[in-house]
């Protein structure tokens, strides 16, 4: 009877194991992808089953391209944990600007300088996946962003973006006097009141304080020094809609659909939902004034989610053929356009939407910047401290001490 | 007695080897990881001995989210075992409806936090405001997300709508088990109802408080999801429970896994010492029948 028990103990235990290693065929050559995008799985599995046929009427390979996708929230750290154990995906998404020099230094990149797909790239773009003088990512989401508004309701009122601090002022009472809402808040999430540091801090950085980083980064410099960003952010803070903690990303793409607000500090990521509430709506991008200085007015550009090859892919080559099959004259237009990301290649010739045209015409003006990265943390300590500033938590100095810190403890 | 202790061991051996595998070594991990400064990214990291415990006696943000923490599980404590035991009892006492009212109650149990939390996020930030515009009920107007006093009953509600039902299935089975002769004797000698309730039922259904009070606390100390969903920890850090800023600490902030898995152990040793504490205090009031 013992035996039995124990017999079947070790059955079950056998059986457990093995059903966690699954069998494939030998001749065909699987690749990882992870990526952080599930609204996209659609698209992007069909673009891979192109890239499978491609190899084996071309090369004669069988390849068969395993594609995970991981809701945003959870990606980052399922990631992680796989980089960290030894089981690193063939290819996996990754934010250009925030994680490029952290994975890089970690040794969780390969040099891609080499692949085909840089050739195509506008320059601009892969500027923003270079790091060590390394290409290290191929980019899928690049990014021309300032506030968006309410086009409509601009001509009613006969307003133009305004190019300056007084300008917008100006446009606030315009508003304010024919009882519309100039700025929808949407508080709940940290990362949305956020985004006025980052373009504010952005313009000024490239402007009148171009030491700044340089300065904070050796320990001598405070947000003190820039403390005119907190200028538009008090305005906007002031003239906003009310509940703005409780409106998320969500909802205040509904709102601002619905014509609640003239402006929101929001990029065209959320262009997707504002058309799906209300697909008439003519949406505008224009760059957010911080200061008096017309210079200090520009558009960021910015390169989110790239594509990355892990050093330790046993299939690299496949891995950097994928990459440039992303980026194929035939098919990749298609993609880009179906996903709505904005043309980043040469390869690039679909029509684009109206409010990135919008932004180019600010780009091709000069009036312009490359993202720059912050330490780690710095963006989460600021999208929490400015939470905290509009609820009266925290004074301007507050906001500034914390940050502070922020930037200290990450240089230490 | 040997033999039979052996197989009984050895029933046990496949939920004790998945336990061990995903609960205990991770947890001693865990520990193992509060010493280091782990970035969980880098495949290397350095030892630190109790840098990172030093550390967190000056965490101004970690004290405060303590002290929400504190002053939750006091209010959830109370809150939950009074409701439980209270519905418990009604439900008891009802004629007609018992498993009715029983499965509306604890309905809300089987519904996974998160998606509570959704649900009470369109309750408070849609439908409180619209009745308070169609009834006129102030209270109903207030910004229960937004205002950082209100937020703490928001997520006060949520977590009693959730856990409640659990704590009242175990008063009701509780109530259930006192042999019936015994209130009738307390009847018959001239006991009213109060009495009966605080002198013969109360003794015989204090396991099933200790077993409730021990649910509650070591449950709300852990309490994240609710959290989560409903506010986020904000506005601000206003509403970030103790579990929340271990979990920003890790993955968001500066990825300090490390300090992160030190402040969970002291986490751990906080809920360890409290739920002992009370555990021996309780038993004393317990009466076997």
């Amino acid at each position: 009877m013992k035996k039995m028990v124990i017999f079947f103990m070790m059955f079950v235990s056998f059986v457990m194991l093995s059903a966690c290693e699954s069998r494939s065929d030998s001749d065909t050559i699987e690749l990882n992808v992870f990526m952080s995008f599930p609204r996209f799985q659609e698209e992007f599995e069909a673009y891979f089953e192109l890239f499978e046929q491609k190899m084996l009427e071309e090369e004669g390979i069988k390849v068969k391209v395993n594609l995970e996708m991981a809701s945003s929230d959870t990606a980052q750290q399922l990631l992680q944990a796989r980089l960290s154990s030894n089981d690193a995906p063939d290819l996996y998404t990754l934010h250009a600007i925030a994680d490029i020099p952290s994975y890089y230094d970690a040794g969780y990149l390969a040099d891609l300088s080499d692949a085909t797909f840089t050739e195509l790239v506008f320059e601009s773009v892969l500027e923003s996946v270079t790091y060590d003088g390394k290409i290290l990512a191929l980019p899928l989401e690049s990014l021309a962003w300032g506030y968006l508004y309410n086009k409509d309701m601009f001509e009613q009122y006969d307003l133009t973006p305004p190019l300056t601090l007084s300008e917008m002022e100006n446009v606030v009472s315009v508003l304010q006097a024919n009882d519309e809402t100039p700025f929808l808040l949407a508080f709940q999430e940290s990362w949305i009141p956020q985004l006025m540091m980052a373009l504010a801090l952005g313009a000024m950085i490239n402007s009148e304080a171009p030491d700044f980083i340089d300065n904070m980064n050796v320990g001598t410099g405070s947000y003190a020094d820039i403390s005119e960003v907190f200028d538009i952010i008090d305005l906007i803070m002031a003239n906003g809609t009310d509940r703005a903690f409780e409106t998320g990303g969500a909802s205040g793409s509904a709102d601002f659909a619905n014509g609640e607000a003239a402006m929101w500090v929001q990029g065209p990521w959320m262009s997707g939902s504002i058309l799906e509430v209300n697909p008439d709506m003519n949406i505008g991008l224009a760059p957010l004034p911080v200061t008096n200085n017309e210079e200090t007015t520009m558009i960021n550009l910015s390169t989110s989610t790239s594509l990355g090859v892990s050093p330790t892919s046993e299939n690299k080559e496949l891995a950097i053929k994928l990459l440039n099959f992303i980026l194929d004259p035939e098919h990749s237009s298609s993609l880009f356009s179906s996903l709505k990301f904005a043309p980043l290649a040469t390869v690039h010739d679909y029509e684009s939407f109206s409010w990135t045209d919008e932004a180019m015409t600010y780009v091709e003006a000069g009036k312009a910047y490359l993202e720059r990265p912050l330490p780690p943390g710095v963006t989460d300590e600021t999208a929490v401290a400015l939470q905290e500033y509009y609820l009266g938590d925290k004074t301007r100095q507050q906001v500034i001490d914390a940050i502070d810190t922020a930037w200290r403890n990450a240089i230490e | 007695m040997k033999h039979k202790n052996r197989s009984l061991l050895l029933y046990c051996f496949p939920a004790l080897l998945l336990y061990a595998t995903f609960v205990l070594y991770p947890a001693v991990g865990g520990f193992w990881y509060s010493l280091t400064n782990w970035n969980g990214l880098n495949p290397t990291y350095d030892y630190v001995g109790f840098a990172n415990y030093r550390e967190l006696l000056n965490d101004q943000v970690f004290h405060r989210s303590l002290r929400f923490t504190f002053r939750y599980v006091a209010y959830m404590v109370v809150l939950q075992n009074i409701l439980a035991l209270t519905l418990a009892i009604i439900i008891e006492n009802l004629r007609r409806f018992k498993g009715l009212f029983r499965t509306i109650f604890f309905f809300p149990n089987m519904i996974s936090m998160i998606v509570g939390g959704f649900i009470w996020l369109f309750i408070f930030t849609r439908a409180f405001p619209f009745f308070a515009n169609s009834l006129g009920i102030a209270i109903l107007g207030e910004s229960w997300i937004g205002n950082p006093q209100y937020a703490f009953y928001s997520i006060l509600i949520l977590s009693l709508w959730g856990s409640v039902g659990y704590l009242m299935v175990i008063y009701i089975a509780a109530l259930q088990n006192i042999p019936k002769p015994l209130l009738e004797n307390a009847r018959i000698d001239g006991a009213n109802e109060w009495q009966i309730n605080w002198h013969v039922v109360r003794p015989l259904i204090a396991h099933s408080i200790t077993i409730g009070m021990f649910i509650a606390l070591f449950s709300s100390f852990k309490v994240f999801d609710q959290v989560y969903a409903l506010t986020g920890g904000g506005p601000g850090r206003a509403t970030q429970v103790v579990s929340l800023n271990i979990f920003t600490e890790a993955f968001a902030m500066r990825s300090r896994y490390g300090y992160a898995s030190a402040k969970a152990v002291i986490l751990f040793l906080i809920i360890m010492v409290i739920t002992c504490v009370q555990l021996l205090i309780m038993k004393r009031k317990e009466v076997e029948l």
